[in-house]
């Protein structure tokens, strides 16, 4: 079986340097911090923590059922979608990881932007 | 040029050019803690330093400090040098959390109330972190536990336990003679024609149930079942723990088996009929197969309980000498005389017809 990114990056110190610094990026952004004004830091965490080892092939998943569900209540337009897609994968540019799996990870993210999207 | 004495005068020269409340002012910047002093009673901020600012820089003038902290009343001091309070704060759109010192200072100007906040932000969210991600990596374990008892649980069905520990614990098993078992076989009569006559999805079905009896009823007797094959049920006693009690045990399971399909023919259409034979001989047990492995029995003793089966009629339990004697002081058994057995020879065959009332079984 092919070792996921998650194993070759160390597991969880992987995946928690990604969340913090995506964390700090999104809410220093002026496009998304609006849209994290009024959750709670746990629960943001929470999510970001399973979003990320998700991605990175470690111990969650989040089907694309479960990403429209948490995402339906706000209105993400193609703009938002985009600042979050650069500022996940300038995230992982300073977390270290090859060009390659920046853009597989990168992709899987844009792979998803019909899901998230839901205003244009 | 002597060692220290340049240092030593430096820092006399600039001590006096330096204003002592100037140095003393950027001290209280540089620290890493927002620092406020207030007047206890009118509650006006006396000083604050830079890092007060960065946490609340829409700081109001003549602010007081209630209106942008949550001072403790005052009988929370009672007895308190520290009181210790937590509180969320925006900074510009930015939620922080702030863990907050309060302490009350007597001067000789007067007494004070000192405020330090701490900001625990990062470490918050590194707890909340790690938090989510421990109870991720759990469930994960959970589920694996749960896949691997279920594992467990499938090969368990098809070895006895001791030789799954010996397979888990190196690999493979050796067969194993045991010289001391009896062994049952089952089938039942003109099962052939019954599933070409009815329906044979319910036929199976109907099988599934009265195997799944007869596990129940081995199990409770210190009998192992071995396999079915269609039709086909072998139980056995005194492997892999060898038991002196291996010939009643199969004696009871037989007997309990036959009365399961009498009661249960009673209350269905399909009348079903077993046939039972039951050996006692020396028997080997060995895993075979290494993809696809069975736990199964070999040798004299299976021969002979299927020798036995075959001759048992209908509703009848046959058994050879050995078994016999072994269980005469127990059980009722009928001689039928002494039969030719394929590929044994001359042995003389009993009838298993029930348990002696002292056994104390429900027996039939």
């Amino acid at each position: 079986m092919e070792r996921s990114l998650f194993e070759k990056y160390g597991g969880f110190g992987a995946v928690s340097k990604i969340v913090m610094r995506f964390y700090n990026h999104v809410l220093d952004s002026d496009i998304l911090a609006d849209y994290f004004e009024d959750i709670e830091m746990e629960r943001l965490i929470d999510h970001q923590t399973k979003f990320v080892a998700s991605l990175m092939g470690g111990p969650a998943s989040y089907t694309d059922e479960m990403l429209k569900q948490l995402h339906d209540h706000l209105e993400i337009d193609d703009k938002a979608f985009d600042e979050m897609a650069s500022l996940f994968r300038a995230t992982l540019v300073e977390a270290g990881l090859d060009e390659e799996d920046v853009e597989s990870v990168a992709y899987e993210i844009v792979k998803r932007r019909p899901i998230v999207v839901n205003v244009s | 040029m002597s060692g220290g004495a340049v240092p030593a005068k430096k820092a006399e020269a600039a001590g006096a050019v330096l204003d002592r409340s100037a140095f003393n002012r950027a001290l209280l910047d540089s620290v890493g803690v927002g620092l406020v002093i207030a007047d206890p009673e009118s509650r006006a901020l006396l000083f604050h330093n830079r890092r007060f600012l960065d946490l609340f820089p829409e700081l109001p003038a003549n602010a007081t400090i209630d209106q942008i902290i949550d001072v403790p009343a005052d009988e929370d001091f009672a007895g308190e040098d520290v009181v210790i309070r937590e509180q969320e704060i925006k900074i510009k759109r930015r939620k922080a959390s702030l863990l907050i010192h309060f302490s009350r200072h007597s001067l000789p100007e007067g007494d004070v109330l000192m405020v330090e906040c701490h900001n625990v932000s990062k470490i918050k969210e590194l707890e909340y972190m790690i938090e989510s991600y421990s109870k991720m990596v759990e469930k994960n374990a959970r589920d694996l536990r749960r896949e691997k008892e279920r594992a467990e649980r499938l090969l368990l069905n098809i070895m006895p336990k001791t030789i799954y520990e010996e397979l888990k614990s190196f690999g493979v098993t050796t067969p194993q003679r045991y010289d001391e078992a009896s062994v049952l076989m089952l089938d039942f009569v003109g099962f052939t024609s019954m599933s070409v006559a009815t329906d044979p999805m319910s036929l199976v079905s109907e099988l599934n149930d009265i195997f799944t009896a007869f596990d129940r009823i081995s199990e409770q007797f210190g009998c192992e079942r071995i396999k079915t094959m269609g039709d086909a049920y072998m139980a056995v006693s005194g492997i892999p723990e060898a038991t002196p009690d291996h010939a009643q045990n199969v004696a009871k399971v037989a007997l309990l088996c036959r009365r399961y399909v009498r009661q249960r023919g009673k209350t269905r259409p399909q009348n079903w009929q077993c046939r039972i034979g039951i050996a006692t001989g020396p028997i080997i047990g060995s895993i075979v197969g290494v993809q696809k492995y069975v736990y199964d029995i070999f040798g004299p003793g299976v021969n002979l309980a299927s020798r036995m089966e075959e001759k048992a009629g209908p509703m009848e339990i046959a058994c050879d000498d050995v078994f016999y004697d072994l269980v005469r002081q127990d059980f009722q058994l009928e001689e039928r005389g002494t039969e030719e057995v394929r590929g044994i020879g001359k042995t003389k065959i009993y009838n298993l017809i029930r348990a002696n009332e002292a056994l104390d079984l429900a027996l039939i």
